[in-house]
C-alpha cells in the first residue's frame, strides 16, 4: 500500500535531477569521458604494439588487469547479495540505499568482464571460445556463470525498478522529452500497482531476489576456483571459494558506503539517508571484516604452519617485498572499520565512509597480493627470465585502463541515476505494515 | 726551482694515483677471481675404476657447483705420468670419468697409483688440483649354502707391480643389496688371512619378478684400496609381485567432460534458468493484465 502524497513529494524531490543536467554534473560527465579516452588510447596502443606495452611477461601472465576484473566481480557480487538479502529479509532500512545496491551489481558485472577481454593478446579469435570451449576448463565455467549472472541481475534490477518507471510515467510534472516518456511507458509494462500485478511483480522479486543471492556466491566462487584448482602457491586452498565471496562482500559494503555519502551529498538525501544507514552498513562491514580477516588467517597460517618450500617462500616474499602492501590489506584493512564502528564516538557518518575508503583500497590491494606474488615465484624455472620479466610492474597502459575502469563506473552510476531515481522511491512511499514498523522500531533502537 | 718544485710535486702526486688505481685495480681482480674445489673420489668395481671429481665455488651463501668444467684426469707412479682423458662437469659440478682395466696404470715402488684430477682454470676461476693415491684391488662375490642357512662369501685380492695377485688380510668388508633409493646393508665382516671372509643372508630380502638379487661387497675410505666393490647376483630374494597401479583419471584431457560434470552443470544452469523464464513469464502477465483493464493506466 502506497501514500500516494509522499511518493509525489518524493517524485518532486528527484523531479529536477531527472530532468536536467546541471554544470557541475556536466563538468563530472566530461571529466569521465576525458580519462575513459585516456584508456581508449592506451587500449589502441595495446592493440598495435601488442602486450609488450603492458607489465606482464612470460612469467607474470596476468596483472593489474585480473586484479580490475576480480575487484569489480566482487562489487557486483557483493551488491547482488547485499541487495538480495535486503529484499528478502524486508529490512526497513533498507528502502534509500538498495537501488544503489542493485545499480552496483549491474554496472559492476558490464565492466569486470572487460578487462578480461585486455588479457587477451589475440582478440581476433575471441570467437573461437564458443566454437571450442571445454566444459572441463574453469574458464568455460566463468564464461558461463557471468553471462548468467549478467542476465539475472538485469532482471532483477527491471523487476526493482518496474514500479518506479511506472510512477515516473504517471507524474505528470515531470517535464521530460517526449521519447523518454515513451520509453518510460514502454518499459512500464503497463504496470498500475493492481492487487493482481503487485502479487506477481512481488513473487518475482522475491524468486529472482533469492537467485541472484545464490549466482552470487556460486558466480564468485567459480571465480575463486580458477585459482585454487591450480597448484600454485598460495592459490591452491579449499577455502579459496567463501574467502573471495566474503572479501567480495566486504569490498562491495565499502563502495555502497562510498556511494551512498556521494548520492546524499549530491542530491541532498540527508533526510532519507541517515547516520542510522551508515551505522547499518558499517556493522554490516564490521561483521564482515571480521570474518575476512578470520579467512586471511586461517589460509595464511595453514601455508606457514604446512612449511612446504614454494608456500614458505612465497609467504617470505610476502612478508618482505610486499611488506606494506601485506600490512595494509590484512592488517589494517580489517583493523580499522573495527575501530571505527566498534567505538561509539568515532561512528560518524564521515568516518565511516573514510574507513570504507580504506576498505576498498585494502582489498584492491588484497587481490594484488593474490595474483602478482605467486606468479613471480614460478614451481619451473623459465629459461631467459630475467628479473625484470620475472618480476611484475604495471605501465602507464594498465593504470590508463584501470582509471577507465573506474571512470566507466561513475559514469554508468551517474546516469542511471539521470534515468531512475537513485532511491526506490515507491518502497519509501509504502505504508510499513504494522509489523515492519515494529521490526523497523526494533533495528532503529539497536542502530 | 719553483718550477722545479712544482714539477716534483706533480710527479710526486700522478705516482701515487698511479700507485692508487693499480693496487686497487690488483685488489679488484683478486676479489673476482675464484678459486674453484674439487673434492677427487675413487671407485674400483668390478675392475672398472671410476674417478669423479666434483668441482666447485663455496661461497658464504653456500656451494655453487661449476657447471661444464673441463676435468682433465691422470694417473702417475714412480717415473712416468699418463693421461687417462677428460670430463665435462654436469650441473652438479660432477666430472665422471670410467676406465675399464686398471692393467697398465703407472704404479710406484709400492704398487700404488696416483690419480689426479686437474682443472685449468678459465675466465674468473682459477686453476685447481686435486690427487687420489690407491693401489688396485678386486672384490669376488660368491654364493653357498651350509644346510638350511645361506652365505655370502666375499674373496679380496690386491695385485703388485709384478701382476702378482696376493690375499687382502684384516681389512673390514661391508655388504649391501640395492634398494629403491640407496644401498641397504646386511652384514659386515673381516677378512681372513686367506683374503676371505663370510655373511649370512638374511632371508626376508625381495628381489625382482624372478627373486634375483644383487649383492655387493665393498671396502671403504681405506688408506691404501680406496673405495672397492664387488658384486654378483643370485636369485635368493623373494619373487616380487608386481602389479599395474591405478593411474588416476585426468579426465580433463578428454575429448568429453566428465559426466558429474555436465550433469551438475546441466542441473544448476537449468534451476537457474527455469527461475529466470518464471520471472519473465510474470513480467508478461503483469503486461497482459494491464491490457484487460486498458482504462486503469491513464
Amino acid at each position: 500500500m502506497e501514500n500516494k502524497d509522499t511518493k509525489e513529494k518524493l517524485l518532486r524531490q528527484f523531479a529536477p535531477q531527472l530532468e536536467k543536467v546541471s554544470s557541475a554534473t556536466l563538468v563530472w560527465i566530461l571529466f569521465l569521458l576525458g580519462v575513459i579516452g585516456l584508456g581508449v588510447y592506451a587500449f589502441v596502443t595495446q592493440v598495435t604494439k601488442g602486450h609488450i606495452v603492458t607489465g606482464m611477461r612470460d612469467n607474470v601472465v596476468w596483472g593489474i588487469y585480473i586484479v580490475n576484473f576480480i575487484f569489480f566481480m566482487g562489487m557486483s557480487y557483493s551488491g547482488a547479495i547485499i541487495s538480495g538479502t535486503l529484499q528478502l529479509f524486508r529490512t526497513e532500512w533498507r528502502k534509500p540505499i538498495i537501488r544503489m545496491a542493485e545499480y552496483l551489481a549491474i554496472i559492476s558485472l558490464l565492466i569486470g568482464p572487460g578487462y578480461i577481454l585486455l588479457c587477451i593478446g589475440r582478440l581476433d579469435r575471441l570467437y573461437y571460445l564458443a566454437l571450442f570451449g571445454r566444459i572441463q576448463s574453469p574458464i568455460t565455467w566463468d564464461v558461463i556463470a557471468i553471462s548468467t549472472d549478467i542476465f539475472g541481475c538485469l532482471i532483477f534490477l527491471y523487476l526493482s525498478i518496474l514500479r518506479d518507471i511506472a510512477s515516473l510515467r504517471d507524474f505528470s510534472e515531470l517535464k521530460i522529452p517526449a521519447w523518454r516518456k515513451k520509453v518510460y511507458s514502454m518499459l512500464a509494462l503497463g504496470y498500475t500497482g493492481t492487487p493482481e500485478q503487485e502479487k506477481r511483480l512481488r513473487r518475482a522479486t522475491d524468486i529472482m531476489a533469492t537467485m541472484v543471492i545464490a549466482i552470487a556466491i556460486i558466480v564468485y566462487s567459480v571465480l575463486a576456483w580458477i585459482f585454487s584448482v591450480t597448484l600454485q602457491p598460495g592459490w591452491h586452498s579449499t577455502i579459496f571459494g567463501p574467502y573471495f565471496v566474503i572479501a567480495a562482500v566486504y569490498s562491495g559494503t565499502g563502495v555502497l558506503i562510498i556511494a551512498m555519502w556521494v548520492f546524499r551529498k549530491v542530491y541532498h538525501l540527508d533526510q532519507y539517508i541517515t547516520r542510522k544507514h551508515f551505522v547499518a552498513m558499517g556493522v554490516l562491514m564490521v561483521v564482515l571484516a571480521a570474518l575476512f580477516g578470520y579467512f586471511t588467517f586461517s589460509d595464511y597460517l595453514t601455508k606457514w604452519y604446512g612449511s612446504e618450500k614454494n608456500d614458505e617462500s612465497l609467504i617470505r616474499i610476502l612478508f618482505t617485498e610486499y611488506y606494506w602492501p601485506f600490512i595494509f590489506s590484512n592488517y589494517i584493512g580489517v583493523l580499522i572499520p573495527l575501530l571505527v564502528v566498534g567505538i561509539a564516538k568515532l561512528r560518524t557518518i564521515t568516518n565511516i565512509t573514510l574507513s570504507a575508503l580504506v576498505v576498498i583500497v585494502a582489498l584492491w590491494f588484497n587481490r594484488y597480493l593474490i595474483v602478482i606474488p605467486t606468479l613471480e615465484s614460478p614451481y619451473l624455472p623459465i629459461q631467459d627470465s630475467r628479473p625484470d620479466w620475472v618480476n611484475y610492474t604495471g605501465t602507464w597502459v594498465e593504470f590508463s585502463l584501470m582509471a577507465a575502469g573506474v571512470a566507466l563506473f561513475c559514469l554508468l552510476f551517474t546516469l542511471a541515476s539521470k534515468f531512475v531515481p537513485v532511491m526506490n522511491v515507491s518502497e519509501m512511499a509504502e505504508i510499513p505494515k504494522p509489523e515492519s514498523s515494529e521490526l523497523f522500531k526494533a533495528e532503529e533502537s539497536l542502530l | 726551482m719553483q718550477t722545479q718544485n712544482k714539477i716534483r710535486i706533480i710527479f710526486i702526486f700522478l705516482l701515487c694515483c698511479y700507485n692508487l688505481v693499480t693496487s686497487a685495480q690488483i685488489k679488484k681482480d683478486s676479489a673476482t677471481a675464484i678459486t674453484p674445489t674439487i673434492t677427487f673420489t675413487y671407485l674400483n668395481s668390478n675392475d672398472t675404476i671410476i674417478l669423479n671429481a666434483n668441482i666447485f665455488d663455496k661461497k658464504e651463501k653456500g656451494v655453487f657447483a661449476i657447471k661444464n668444467a673441463v676435468i682433465e684426469f691422470f694417473a702417475s707412479g714412480d717415473k712416468k705420468t699418463r693421461n687417462l682423458g677428460q670430463a665435462k662437469a654436469d650441473e652438479e659440478g660432477n666430472a665422471v670419468l670410467k676406465l675399464p682395466v686398471a692393467k697398465g696404470l703407472p704404479q710406484d715402488k709400492d704398487g700404488k697409483t696416483t690419480y689426479t684430477a686437474k682443472f685449468n682454470g678459465k675466465d674468473k676461476y682459477r686453476p685447481a688440483l686435486e690427487t687420489f693415491t690407491a693401489k688396485f684391488a678386486r672384490i669376488t662375490v660368491n654364493f653357498s649354502k651350509e644346510d638350511s642357512l645361506r652365505f655370502i662369501l666375499v674373496t679380496a685380492t690386491q695385485v703388485d707391480r709384478k701382476d702378482a695377485i696376493k690375499p687382502i688380510q684384516k681389512e673390514k668388508i661391508i655388504v649391501y643389496v640395492p634398494r629403491l633409493f640407496n644401498l641397504l646393508k646386511i652384514g659386515e665382516t673381516d677378512l681372513d688371512v686367506a683374503g676371505k671372509g663370510k655373511v649370512e643372508y638374511p632371508g626376508n630380502l625381495v628381489g625382482d619378478s624372478l627373486g634375483n638379487i644383487i649383492v655387493i661387497a665393498r671396502i671403504e675410505d681405506n688408506d691404501v684400496f680406496g673405495n672397492v666393490q664387488g658384486q654378483s647376483s643370485i636369485s635368493w630374494g623373494i619373487p616380487k609381485q608386481y602389479y599395474l597401479a591405478e593411474k588416476p583419471t585426468r579426465e580433463l584431457w578428454t575429448p568429453i567432460a566428465p559426466i558429474w560434470m555436465i550433469v551438475t552443470l546441466i542441473i544448476m544452469l537449468t534451476g537457474v534458468w527455469a527461475h529466470y523464464i518464471y520471472a519473465v513469464i510474470q513480467l508478461i502477465k503483469i503486461k497482459q493484465i494491464s491490457k484487460k483493464k486498458p482504462d486503469s493506466s491513464s
